[in-house]
């Protein structure tokens, strides 16, 4: 885990700031404009997903804010 | 050396009425953040409904039985503002151990939760605000919580960053008072952040990091199982990166992420996600997963032990020592395969089919051998559902 | 050190990463493109004298949906006062823009640059962008976006355009 987190620090900056991968314009975006290239995803799918994840193991976040909480199993 | 733990597999489940709902001090996935994308309200709305049915068994125990069907609704209000809110009812039946994996203790029960939230947000020209309000209700069980968050994009819409706040108020008043009887009206507060930036790397690539942070204070205990002590405060942290990239060969999608997460119950775990967007016509997709995860166990869990007869071995414990058996505070690592299934029906009607199996081990945990003596635990469920644009 | 290195690499890719400086002001004459597949002219410049409204749309842009019907609508009240709308499709596929044209039909020139050359030497930010130019051959606005709120003011930016005198 230690040494992990060098390299996964490393690989946001280089990611965060790197356009070597050339950064598109506004008319290259026809892929970037479907619905599975977005972050989001299906809405109910996903909230029932993480749900059940969180219900059956410990972590949980990443995703957003402000789902409140439930006494599940 | 593993110890082969014996069961009394004849005994019934127990007759604890008092066992309703076994809790779990749960945050719910909440405001999705929006992608790198235009800041104007979206060009049509959604309205979608998703049915799910899950069932989780370990080796002698069919544990619990859900359905839920749930809505949603987003729809743009003008070109500045959008609305969205959904609703669901979780329907719960079957058994939860009481005491690490023992069957002979089990709590069965019924239950039901009904939950609801709603999402306002308002457009700017390289910017949104949202504000939410959720609410879930179970009869020994709610929860409040309110969120705000922030999106900005820089001018050539390459990079958004978002920044969000959430808070929520939850009250727990066990059936029957819990386990030991006398738990009652008790309280938990949390407050939880997010800071992320998604940013489109090419025309084919996009990536997002979000760091969560969660600080929470009162009852966590699981009222329900014996001996469980926990922290009565809570901190999590979370930093998730995710990784979309579309290959112009096949219009497939590769989409992965990793989540770090880690808590001052003494937790660490990894979350590993990769799925690939299939189209196989212009109407038809598929859509394969495998989840990977790993987490080590809390610092107060109390490891399975038996004695010769084969019975549980409960610990001694100092008044107020922190202690639990829950098999979610264990070390274990589980793997998940799903399949998911889009049709296109029509310009506006959508209809998708989700399979996911998830099986959890303390020998996958990754660089150990895990806990000791927790049972393998097995969970299906399948979604159906149906959306339409408007 | 990974770190140290990615940092490098992160600050070297930071600066060399400026954009290209094409854009277009208002006030100034516009860049010349070519208009390959449009009847009414090949380039740019061949429309002097017209008022021209320039689209730069794609299949995948929500907004151009409902930008066309008002366009078209555009086309047939003021064609004859001397409006030239010409539609610049940036598609990579000629494909996907043929079926957006079969679902929304265009009653007004276009033509198709698969390249983006022409949306390169305007500094396009956004899609769909529009460029109107005057009877003189400047650029009188550039809008982004097409939202229902925006038809009315460019109607009649369009109008005050047509009634403007040639010198």
């Amino acid at each position: 885990m230690k040494k992990a987190m060098p390299l996964f620090a490393a690989c946001v900056v280089a990611l965060a700031g790197c356009s070597s991968m050339t950064a598109p314009q506004a008319w290259e975006k026809s892929s970037l404009a479907k619905p599975e290239m977005t972050m989001g995803g299906d809405a109910l799918g996903e909230r029932f997903r993480q749900h059940i994840y969180t219900s059956k193991e410990n972590a949980s976040g990443g995703y957003g804010v402000g789902g409140g909480g439930c006494g599940c199993n | 050396m593993k110890r082969a733990l014996q069961r009394k597999k004849s005994a019934p489940v127990s007759a604890h009425s008092k066992g309703a709902v076994v809790l779990a001090a749960l945050s719910l996935p909440g405001v999705w953040i929006a992608p790198a994308h235009a800041e104007t309200a979206p060009d049509n709305g959604v309205i979608a409904f998703k049915y799910l049915h899950y069932e989780d068994s370990q080796p002698g125990l069919q544990r619990i039985k859900v359905n839920s069907p749930s809505l949603y609704l987003m729809t743009p209000i003008g070109s500045q503002w959008a609305v969205e809110g959904s609703a669901v009812v979780d329907s719960l039946s079957g058994a939860t151990p009481r005491w690490q994996s023992s069957v002979s203790s089990a709590s069965v029960m019924h239950e039901e939760r009904k939950a609801a939230d709603v999402k306002v947000t308002r457009y700017f020209d390289r910017s949104s605000y949202a504000l939410g309000v959720s609410r879930s209700k179970e009869h020994d069980y709610a929860s409040n919580a309110l969120s705000l968050s922030g999106s900005w994009s820089s001018a050539d819409n390459n990079t958004t960053w978002n920044l969000g706040m959430g808070g929520s108020s939850d009250e727990i008043d066990p059936t029957g008072g819990g386990f030991s009887g006398d738990t009652h009206d008790q309280k938990k507060h949390t407050v939880e952040l997010i800071a992320g930036v998604t940013r489109a790397l090419s025309s084919v690539d996009i990536v997002q990091f979000n760091l969560t942070y969660s600080a929470g204070h009162g009852y966590y205990d699981d009222p329900y199982k014996a001996f469980d002590v926990r922290p009565d405060q809570r901190k999590q942290g979370a930093l998730l990166a995710r990784w979309n990239h579309h290959l112009l060969g096949d219009q497939s999608t590769l989409r992965t992420s990793y989540r770090f997460y880690r808590d001052n119950f003494g937790i660490d775990a990894h979350t590993l996600q990769g799925e690939w967007v299939k189209p196989v016509t212009a109407a038809l997709a598929f859509t394969p997963l495998v989840r990977l995860y790993s987490q080590s166990a809390a610092d107060f869990y109390a490891d399975a032990r038996v004695d010769a007869s084969g019975f549980p071995v409960v610990p001694a414990l100092q008044p107020g020592q922190l202690n639990s058996g829950d098999q979610r505070l264990s070390s274990f690592g589980a793997v998940t395969l799903g399949l998911k299934t889009e049709y296109k029906l029509d310009a506006a009607w959508t209809v998708d089919l989700n399979l996911e199996a998830y099986e959890q081990r303390s020998k996958w945990h990754i660089g150990g051998s895990g806990s000791n003596g927790v049972d393998t635990f097995r969970a299906r469920f399948i979604q159906l559902g149906a959306s339409r644009k408007f | 050190m990974k770190l140290i290195e990615a940092a490098m690499a992160a600050g070297l890719c930071l600066a060399l990463a400026a954009p290209t400086a094409f854009a277009v002001d208002v006030g100034q004459a516009p860049p010349e493109i070519d208009l390959a597949g449009a009847t009414v002219a090949h380039k740019l410049s061949e429309l002097q004298g017209k008022v021209v409204y320039l689209d730069f749309w794609a299949s995948w842009c929500g907004p151009c949906r409902s930008s066309f019907p008002w366009m078209n609508d555009m086309q047939r009240k003021y064609g004859a006062n001397g409006l030239q709308i010409v539609g610049v499709n940036l598609d990579a596929k000629r494909a996907d823009a043929d079926q957006f044209l079969s679902q929304v039909p265009a009653q007004f020139a276009l033509a198709f640059d698969a390249q983006g050359d022409s949306a390169k030497r305007f500094g396009i930010k956004g899609m769909p962008t529009s460029v109107l130019i005057g009877k003189d051959g400047k650029v009188l606005l550039v809008h982004q976006g097409f939202r229902e709120e925006d038809r009315k003011d460019l109607e009649q930016k369009l109008a005050t355009a047509l009634a403007a005198k040639t010198n």
